[in-house]
């Protein structure tokens, strides 16, 4: 099995599988936190059609894909006034609507089907060594974030009326919280793909959440499982030349699975 | 127009109000729940403002704070006055793993370096203000495990470490048993006398109300009046909020609100 570390792209797909999903586990821990799980779904659908329009007009598929992504973003951050339309059904909206556009922007080309298909289960053994130095870079901008900032993300995510009324711009720092997550779903589903994307947002945020009670260990729990599952499934996958994105997020789920029984037992 | 403001300084420093809010129509989007709403809080006040369930309270609270602008008219805060809310307990997320310490220190953030983490002498203080509500042992416990009354003192102490010129508390004993609210009830009257702090609360405890505020505010669809709990609190003005009639029995130094004959 050691051969494996030998072979050079499957050294970078370990190198990038392991910083994309830290990195989508890190924020993942507040995605669950917030209540938002189907926000990371609705972006990266919003964000596969972007890729969509792309390659349907010949433009750049990162550019668009991220252009359409903060769009819905800011659709998202707003906290709707209108009692009669709930963000949840507005984020079941933006899900169906972005993933029937998408389909649309493909449906007369060959290419971009096959690219869309890549994009939906995603291929993480062609990770390239650029994409893995910027996910790092993408890691790094989003952590300082957090320990610079994380007084106003936690106060406005946790009690937002109270937070307002003792000063803090709410709809600021959710707008900002809201813009990382775009851009960090937007480039990591071109990584590693949607499902693996959407799997690292929430599996290993609800496997930390079941094992520890303070923010250090949630986050610390939530990279390991992550980074654990990612080598995992990459291994299994290679033994048994199954697809590398689902053996992934079956080994998260197995994850969750024996937390959730831990946390049974500690009562 | 709408408007949220500030009152000049003389203006606010004559009168000694903190709050002011004239003529305004509050509500949420296009949904009006008052209509031309006039009420002022002075430095020293302890308002309660009462109603049935449903009747705007709440909305008063929370536009006189800025959580929400009001529709029309103007609420105007005096310069440098600082708030400090105490929300229902009920809507906190259980879910985030907070200590009572982690979620009282949030009520220093707005006076902390927008950069960086709590210092210790915000940690001390915080601290000073868990002690002064009677919950310093409680500090490294969950937020979610705590118990009603000990989740209140936590909002109270989170308000308390903002070092606040006014406290607005929402229906602060809502779902208690006799004892905690006692107990919360005596803190807040302990915080108005001692440290000078203005208190606003809603509730529609009557009961609760008679005994701890000096000022009310009757609120049914509109501001119906405001005065010193003294004058205002009667049979005859209860039965024009309530619609119902309701009797007041002075019981030893205490009153107790009777509903029905």
């Amino acid at each position: 099995m050691s051969e494996v570390f030998t072979v050079p792209f499957l050294r970078v797909a370990f190198a990038g599988g392991l910083i994309v999903g830290s990195l989508c586990a890190f924020l993942g821990v507040h995605v669950v936190l917030r209540r938002i799980v189907f926000v990371g779904a609705a972006l990266a659908q919003v964000s596969s059609a972007g890729v969509g329009l792309a390659l349907c007009t010949g433009a750049n598929p990162a550019t668009v894909s991220l252009a359409l992504t903060l769009g819905g973003v800011a659709a998202f951050a707003v906290r709707f006034g209108n009692r009669r339309i709930t963000q949840e059904s507005i984020i079941g909206v933006a899900y169906a609507l972005a993933s029937a556009i998408a389909v649309l922007f493909v449906a007369k080309s060959a290419h971009a089907e096959a690219y869309m298909l890549n994009l939906l289960s995603g291929n993480i053994l062609t990770i390239t060594p650029g994409q893995v130095y910027l996910t790092v870079f993408l890691f790094a901008v989003t952590v300082l974030m957090w320990s610079l900032f994380q007084k106003q993300f936690m106060f406005s995510a946790f009690d937002p009326e109270t937070a307002k009324a003792h000063g803090i711009r709410v709809a600021f720092w959710d707008l900002l919280f809201y813009v990382i997550l775009g851009i960090v779903i937007s480039f990591s589903i071109r990584v590693v793909g949607m499902l693996l994307v959407f799997a690292f947002l929430v599996l290993p945020a609800v496997t930390a959440l079941l094992l520890s009670q303070r923010f250090v260990g949630i986050y610390a729990f939530a990279i390991v499982s992550a980074a654990v599952s990612t080598v995992s499934g990459l291994l299994l996958s290679y033994k048994l030349d199954l697809p590398t994105g689902p053996t992934i997020v079956v080994f998260s789920g197995i994850l969750l699975l024996a937390s959730s029984i831990v946390s049974k037992l500690r009562g | 127009m709408n408007q949220s403001s500030q009152l000049a300084g003389d203006e606010s420093a004559d009168r000694g109000f903190l709050v002011v809010m004239e003529h305004a129509d509050l509500g949420y989007g296009k949904w009006r729940v008052l209509s031309d709403v006039n009420l002022s809080v002075s430095k020293g006040d302890f308002l309660a403002i009462v109603g049935p369930n449903g009747a705007g309270k709440t909305t008063i609270l929370k536009t006189m704070l800025g959580i929400i602008r009001p529709l029309r008219g103007n609420v105007a805060k005096a310069p440098g006055v600082r708030f400090s809310y105490v929300p229902q307990r009920q809507s906190m997320d259980e879910v985030y793993p907070l200590t009572a310490l982690e979620v009282a220190l949030m009520g220093r953030y707005s006076l902390m370096s927008p950069i960086g983490k709590p210092s210790r002498s915000d940690l001390a203080f915080v601290l000073s203000c868990m002690e002064r509500v009677g919950i310093e042992d409680l500090a490294d416990r969950q937020f979610r495990e705590l118990s009603g009354g000990q989740k209140q003192k936590t909002l109270i102490a989170r308000a308390l470490a903002a070092e606040p010129d006014l406290i607005a508390l929402d229906e602060p004993t809502n779902d208690m048993d006799v004892a905690s609210e006692y107990a919360i009830m005596e803190l807040l009257r302990d915080l108005y006398d001692s440290q000078k702090i203005t208190i606003v609360m809603v509730s529609h405890l009557l009961n609760v109300v008679v005994n701890y505020a000096k000022t009310i505010a009757l609120v049914d669809g509109g501001l119906k009046t405001i005065g010193p709990v003294s004058e205002l609190v009667s049979s005859e003005n209860l039965f024009r909020v309530y619609g119902i009639p309701v009797e007041l029995v002075e019981c030893g130094t205490r009153r107790v609100v009777l509903a029905g004959r």
